[in-house]
């Protein structure tokens, strides 16, 4: 069943962009990653433009990640200081990866500058986790337990304006996370990820701050770059496409609660390596459509605007015509998915003690 | 090192798996360094 995108201009299969965003979501769940990194690749697999890919991504994120940070605000695992010091560094990021990607994409290399970004960043991230999982396997066979130091000290420890974090109890220079949200921003803009898989081992190993609050802070700062991201990619390039957000949106929130179900039941060390093998195919996949495939001249067939449904034509005259409003629209219409995916877990929750509880 | 060099081959019959990957992983490696330099050219 193909649905016509009326901003992306394309048609995509809606079952493939269901289960693809359902598959991702589980294995978020299960390995606590963000996904953007696996569902934009394929994304463009499944036809959409890389430019499109990133942005609607972009907004999914925001969904998904509201979703998230208000179960950890329900239970107070959240340090907002911090969390406000890396969206600083996170907002100068993002702008400087939007001019980027203006550039790029007005000397028409936008294409190739998202796709080679994508094929290092899943080789990096592909090889150090087969290597970490190889490694982990290894000590578990041979039984052996290593120490690791508490706190390791980098250059970026020694640098002015030190201040008190009290919930993650640290005295730490307040440009430590402004540098690291600058990065983060700067990778979001260009790939449309929330880029929690640099954000997380930079909280852990150069912030280091307590494991319990990381995972709500950095969902927490993943909001806030895609609310600019999303607002600015649809400001700039009008790329943001509802209909394409709300097929994203539901199948990855499903899969996220079904992940998240599942990881509380399996060991995730080995798989964990056959995610690493998951990331390098991908990314072979895309230096094979870079490097090698023919690329055929799509025939562009012009769709009338008389022929789009009324909902098409609706998103397509506002997206033209009020882009500021289409922009602020398609934020809200993502925070109000998630926050709702958040409370009609809790519901389902509640629902699941009550029922053992009258059991017992 | 040298040891390590003289010891290679047996090395190499030993952890067949990580040899294969190690592989692998130069080959992926090899391929996006080139496809990069081929294609900025």
């Amino acid at each position: 069943m193909d649905v016509f995108l009326p901003i992306a201009e394309v048609s995509v299969n809606v079952l493939a962009i269901f289960s693809l965003s359902g598959i991702v979501g589980i294995l978020s769940g299960l390995f606590g990653v963000g996904g953007g990194f696996l569902m934009t690749p394929f994304l463009i697999f499944l036809g959409v433009p890389p430019t499109y890919a990133v942005a609607n991504e972009a907004n999914n994120i925001l969904a998904t990640s509201v979703s998230g940070s208000t179960t950890h605000y329900l239970k107070d695992t959240l340090d907002y200081k911090m969390g406000f010091m890396i969206v600083i560094g996170g907002a100068v990021g993002t702008l400087i990866g939007i001019w980027t990607f203006t550039y790029f994409k007005g000397i028409g290399k936008i294409d190739i500058v998202i796709s080679l970004a994508y094929m290092y960043i899943l080789a990096i991230i592909g090889t150090a986790m087969l290597v970490e999982g190889l490694g982990e396997i290894d000590k578990a066979r041979k039984k052996i337990t290593t120490k690791k130091k508490l706190h390791v000290h980098y250059w970026i420890h020694g640098l002015p304006l030190r201040m008190r974090f009290q919930k993650s109890k640290l005295y730490e220079s307040a440009f430590t996370p402004i540098i690291i949200g600058l990065i983060v921003g700067f990778i979001a803009a260009i790939m449309g990820i929330g880029g929690a898989f640099i954000l997380v081992p930079a909280m852990i190993y150069i912030i280091g701050m307590p494991t319990k609050l990381i995972p709500g802070t950095s969902l927490f700062v993943t909001i806030f770059v895609s609310i600019i991201v999303t607002f600015l990619h649809a400001f700039n390039y009008g790329s943001i496409d509802l209909i394409l957000v709300f097929m994203l949106v539901t199948g990855s929130i499903i899969g996220v609660q079904c992940g998240q179900k599942l990881g509380e039941s399996v060991d995730s060390t080995g798989l964990k390596t056959l995610l690493a093998v998951l990331l390098l195919v991908v990314g072979i996949a895309i230096a094979y459509d870079t490097f090698f495939a023919e690329h055929t001249v799509q025939e562009i067939t012009k769709i009338d605007k008389n022929d789009l449904n009324p909902l098409s034509m609706f998103i397509k005259r506002i997206s033209v015509e009020v882009p500021i409003l289409y922009g602020l629209f398609s934020i809200v219409f993502a925070v109000i998915l998630g926050v709702a995916a958040a409370f009609i877990r809790r519901f389902f929750s509640n629902l699941r003690k009550k029922y053992f509880k009258k059991i017992t | 090192m040298p040891d390590l060099i003289k010891n290679l081959p047996s090395e190499i019959k030993k952890n067949k798996l990580k040899t294969s990957i190690f592989i692998g992983l130069s080959a992926y490696w090899g391929i996006i360094l080139i496809g990069t330099l081929l294609s900025i050219n």
